[in-house]
């Protein structure tokens, strides 16, 4: 690791900046704001024991993300977070995340069909709905006050991906519990195995089922597609793309709902914004997730002798793309900490860049456009019920949001085509 | 106006079709994009830029 340690003279090392929200809830540390400013690429040491270049300007950051010829994936997205995440470790049977170039592209075109197109998500907008409207009618029997996150948020979008993939709802325990132990910063990968194993049952049981019996929806779909891949996928493989779709598709996009929707109750003035002309919900999405999105960085490894932002960055060095920074980089978005509904996002970088930009965007968009137009035209007098200061946020984890979003209500109005 | 694809870089995200529907499309068996419409009208400029620059990989370009 000697090559991943040596720190140029004259360089500082820093410790990585974790997210501060009791300072800052709804931006990156504090901190980014100097980095930025007098040493856009530096040296950090990780909680992990890695050392690497962290990268802070959005011109930085998109330029890196663009380039995985000179930046791969390889190391793992959130290796400098996860204690079993192992950067050297060789990459396993499907584990596409870490993959580059066509051996990558190969899963995401399999799974594009599915979450990416256009006549695909729009047969996916009324399951959506009706989704949404049950989560919000069982807001309405329970009463005031709630928790956004846990009774709205988190069965929204495990519904909405387990629908998607094929999964029943009475199953989610099997993907929750994978996906505390992937995110989780703690889990060893003892644990982690522990935690992953029964869902990869499941999913192989599940893949051979729909083989013989495919029902309308996309695992049926990706495993008759399977064969015709080049090469064609196995089921480990179809697993491990299940896996992930179900994993990374739940948790990112309830946190994100639930912490757009903190953020903009905390604004009435943005809240009311919305509530008087929806049409600006998707732009509001973009929003959202240009404030929030990308919160735990992701990493790369330099392929070749190079430089980033002038700053010389030798082959196999780790790189670590401070996301949610460039995104809150005054150079690329004017007063760049505020909530504007009405705000260009063009260019954002919550999703990512490049290759590797978030392949579940299409889905997660439209499980947050649905739910916040339902929001504010079924809850518009949704408000917080406690201080933002008493909103507890989320530890351990690198789905950086809030754990409970406390909120109240006066009325709730019935679902379109409902009666009173 | 012309639209130039290499989809031999295509990642499937779908931002291209999303964005402008009438141009691009995402191939239903192999999750590749499909330009429609190669030569757009002038009115549809700004959406199919916005198209273009919204592909993360950098598989579309537009050419006079």
């Amino acid at each position: 690791m000697n090559r991943h340690t040596d720190t140029p003279a004259g360089t500082e090392l820093l410790d990585l900046p974790m997210p501060e929200p009791r300072t800052c809830p709804f931006g990156p540390a504090p901190v980014y704001d100097r980095l930025r400013a007098e040493a856009p690429v530096t040296r950090v040491a990780c909680p992990t024991g890695l050392t690497a270049w962290l990268v802070s300007r959005y011109a930085d950051v998109r330029d890196v993300l663009g380039d995985a010829e000179r930046f791969s994936s390889r190391p793992g997205q959130v290796v400098h977070l996860m204690a079993h995440a192992d950067p050297e470790r060789p990459i396993g049977e499907g584990e596409f995340t870490r993959m580059d170039g066509p051996e990558y592209q190969r899963f995401r075109r399999h799974m594009g069909p599915e979450i990416s197109s256009p006549r695909r998500l729009a047969k996916l907008r009324p399951l959506v709905r009706a989704v949404v409207d049950e989560r919000i009618g069982a807001l309405a029997a329970a009463g005031p006050p709630a928790d956004l996150y846990q009774d709205f948020a988190i069965p929204v979008t495990t519904a909405s991906i387990g629908g998607l993939v094929g999964v029943p709802y009475a199953d989610r325990d099997l993907f929750h519990t994978a996906a505390s132990g992937v995110f989780s910063d703690v889990t060893d990968q003892v644990q982690l195995a522990a935690a992953v194993r029964p869902l990869q049952g499941y999913l192989f049981e599940l893949v051979r089922r729909r083989r013989v019996e495919p029902e309308d929806d996309a695992l049926s779909r990706m495993v008759a597609r399977a064969p015709s891949a080049e090469p064609p996928f196995s089921d480990v493989e179809l697993v491990a793309m299940s896996a992930v779709m179900l994993v990374a598709g739940f948790d990112s996009t309830a946190t994100a709902l639930a912490h757009g929707v903190l953020a903009l109750l905390n604004d009435p003035g943005q809240w009311a914004r919305l509530r008087d002309d929806p049409s600006l919900v998707p732009g509001t999405v973009e929003e959202m997730v240009r404030l929030f999105g990308g919160g735990a960085g992701i990493v790369r490894e330099a392929t070749v002798d190079t430089e980033i932002g002038g700053r010389p960055v030798a082959k196999g060095d780790y790189v670590i793309l401070a996301i949610q920074s460039a995104n809150h980089d005054p150079e690329a978005f004017p007063d760049p900490g505020r909530l504007d509904v009405a705000r260009d996002t063009e260019g954002h970088l919550g999703f990512g860049h490049g290759t590797h930009q978030c392949f579940g965007q299409q889905t997660a968009r439209l499980e947050l456009t649905v739910a916040l137009e339902a929001l504010v035209r079924r809850v518009p007098s949704l408000r917080l019920a406690a201080p933002l200061a008493d909103v507890p946020f989320k530890t351990g984890t690198s789905v950086v949001g809030p754990e409970r979003v406390p909120v109240t209500w006066d009325e709730i109005l019935p679902a379109e085509g409902e009666g009173p | 106006m012309r639209v130039r694809a290499d989809t031999a870089l295509c990642v499937s995200t779908g931002s291209c079709a999303l964005t402008a529907p009438e141009v691009f499309d995402l191939g239903e068996d192999d999750g590749v994009v499909v330009v429609l419409v190669e030569s757009p009208p002038d009115e549809q400029r700004e959406t199919v830029g916005r198209a273009v620059r919204a592909c993360p990989a950098g598989v579309l370009s537009l050419a006079p």
